[in-house]
């Protein structure tokens, strides 16, 4: 390998960078600039921003999101498996299923531990104070 | 297929089984770990028997390369090797992942219904810890790799409640994930310059080798490093140990033992492949690397261990020090494999013993383990204090302890085989100068665990009695620690066919 097979890799580094900068540069220096605090704000959707748009949200959306994660893999493997399986024979169906046992198990072991339950902390809040008997606090 | 064929990746398969199984019996049966705890005891110990199963095959029937893919276009390359280094490799981690694992036994407890999740990650590392060991691929090395380093990355912060173990388990996952990467990246131009993934077997690094003389190296010496860089960081040999002190100290001290010794063994087993065997040919270019990592880890690891107040943080870099003492025999190429393998086999129990003592002076929850705690610890408790004992000075390298024939073994190896630089026939001779002396500087902050540990107490109070497993686990990490120092024959016969083909 030679340096100057570089240089295509080189080229195309330089045009990437160009093309951006010249980009921002050409934008800045054409676009006529009239800031008004109505442009300045945060764009949501046209409505008037009524939050600080940086807030918590639950864990358990990420929960969901990683087990979906998990399962989208899982298909990914089966679309391969299923345009061929004449080829892949039982050898290949045998794969599978010890593939999808492996998965289905660890579903049901994060169904039991209660990855699935919604509002865990609501309704414990709910139960104690139905079990103290404020109910009308509750409402 | 055949029985016999499944042999060469029974070891996986064993604690993969054993990983499911825990998690289903745990569902099934409920999370009381007297259900699930003998499955996982098993899986770990059926572990070790495949080990001994691929080492009796090996040595009756001979090396071999399995499931080679067939009908590809890229196809005779092997994907699963069984020969000495990888079956004596399953043996050893089979035997200190159950002495670890029964180490970690009262910080399952301590998790309460994790444990099961605890258990089988600790099962699922010690697979993908042999996959580095027992594959001719480069990439399947690096999928073992990260199989185990991200388990480990989860176990650190498995107290995630605490700021110390949640700090270790992201430092960790930064760190190790950047070592990772470059690995990788190093796997990648190694491939760049040799067109090949497979270290043996067809169309391989090796025959790359033996058919091509490589004018402009550049590209071929950036892969290796990078590719050294990886498993230094993983061994955590100097310049590459910053993690260690830190994510020894915040993870879960009853688990800590199992980490840091696993890790060790299959470290230095994947380069002892790699570079051992694989890149046989380039020996000149990279054991003069590989014995400035040995000397900047000895002199780093202990010289830095003199001045901690943590115990944890002490045998943190105790380990940085003696992965420079293990780099040393490999300083002999191939020929080095034998030391490496005494050492990192008795060292690993050394660890997993010290971690497990320091689980039951300070709690298996802990993440700081000040000197104080062990304060008296022969009067408060002189079980463990003379077993804590017996193992620091296994680690010192006193004589009639196995780490000093280790460190003799690997001192006498690093000097058996004529060095490329600098040149001359008594091989890396001021390696093993520094190496001694630095033995013996490090005497001193071993002796000041010992003398802590003989001090009268502060209080009289006796040490809450650890559980049988942990004390288990204690007893045969200093008896194999003291076994081995005065009756080490019968392991040096065994690794001299620890050999990779």
């Amino acid at each position: 390998m030679e340096l100057s097979d570089y240089l295509p890799i080189a080229l195309m580094t330089l045009l990437g960078i160009g093309f951006a900068v010249a980009s921002i540069l050409v934008s800045k220096l054409l676009a006529p600039s009239n800031p008004t605090p109505e442009k300045l704000a945060p764009y949501e959707c046209g409505i008037v921003p009524l939050q600080d748009p940086v807030e918590r949200f639950p864990v358990k959306f990420y929960l969901v999101a990683m087990l979906f994660v998990i399962f989208d893999v899982e298909i990914i493997f089966l679309f391969v498996w299923a345009v061929s399986y004449k080829e892949f024979g039982w050898a290949g169906l045998g794969a599978v299923v010890v593939f999808m046992l492996m998965l289905i198990e660890t579903l049901a072991y994060v169904w039991k531990r209660g990855a699935l339950e919604w509002n865990v902390a609501r309704r414990q809040r709910y139960r104690r104070i139905v079990a103290e008997g404020h109910l009308e606090e509750a409402a | 297929m055949q029985g016999g064929a499944w042999l060469p990746i029974a070891f996986e398969v064993v604690l993969l089984v054993g990983a499911l199984a825990v998690l289903l019996v745990a569902v099934v049966a409920g999370r009381d770990r007297r259900f699930w705890g003998p499955a996982a005891g098993l899986a770990f110990a059926g572990a070790a028997l495949a080990g001994v199963l691929q080492w009796r095959e090996v040595s009756t029937s001979g090396a071999g390369l399995f499931f080679t893919a067939q009908g590809v276009s890229f196809a005779k390359s092997p994907m699963v090797v069984m020969d000495g280094l990888s079956a004596f490799g399953a043996i050893v981690l089979g035997l200190v992942g159950f002495v670890g694992f029964l180490a970690a036994w009262d910080l399952v407890a301590k998790v309460g219904r994790r444990g099961p999740e605890l258990v089988s990650l600790l099962l699922l590392s010690l697979a993908g810890l042999h996959m580095m060991m027992a594959t001719p691929n480069l990439v399947v090395i690096f999928l073992g790799l990260e199989t185990a380093s991200i388990s480990f990355y989860v176990v650190a912060g498995f107290l995630r409640r605490q700021k110390g173990s949640a700090e270790s388990s992201f430092k960790y996952f930064l760190l190790g994930s950047l070592a990772s990467a470059l690995f990788l990246y190093g796997v990648a131009l190694t491939f760049a310059a040799t067109g090949s993934l497979t270290l043996y077997g067809g169309n391989s690094i090796r025959d790359f080798f033996s058919s091509t003389i490589v004018t402009q190296p550049g590209i071929l010496l950036a892969g290796m490093a990078l590719m050294l860089v990886g498993i230094a960081f993983k061994v955590s040999a100097a310049p590459f140990h910053q993690w260690a002190p830190d994510v020894y100290q915040g993870a879960p001290t009853g688990a800590v033992g199992f980490m840091a010794a696993t890790v060790k063994i299959a470290g230095f087993a994947a380069l002892a492949r790699i570079f051992g065997a694989g890149l046989v040919s380039q020996v000149d270019t990279w054991t003069p690397i590989v014995a400035v990592l040995a000397a900047v880890s000895m002199v780093v690891g202990t010289v830095l261990a003199l001045v901690q107040s943590d115990v944890k943080r002490m045998l943190a870099y105790s380990g940085v020090a003696h992965a420079g003492y293990i780099l040393t025999a490999m300083t002999a190429g191939v020929a080095g494999v034998p030391a490496m393998w005494f050492y990192v086999s008795t060292y690993a129990f050394m660890v997993v013993g010290g971690f497990a003592v320091l689980s039951t002076v300070s709690g298996s929850d802990s993440s700081k383990v000040p000197l104080d705690d062990l304060k008296g610890l022969v009067k408060r408790s002189p079980e463990m204090g003379w077993l804590m004992t017996f193992v620091v000075l296994g680690m010192s390298g006193m004589p009639f302890f196995a780490g000093f024939v280790a460190k003799v073994f690997s001192f006498v190896t690093a000097t058996a085989v004529p060095a490329p630089w600098p040149a001359n026939d008594h091989g890396y001779l001021w390696l093993v100068v520094l190496g001694v002396v630095m033995s013996v500087v490090g005497l001193a902050f071993y002796f000041r665990i010992i003398g802590t540990m003989f001090s009268t107490p502060d209080d009289q109070a006796e040490l809450q009695e650890a559980g049988l497993p942990v004390r288990f686990a204690v007893i045969v990490s200093a008896v194999i620690t003291v076994a081995f120092g005065i009756v080490p024959w019968p392991l040096i016969e065994a690794v001299r066919d620890a050999f990779p083909i």
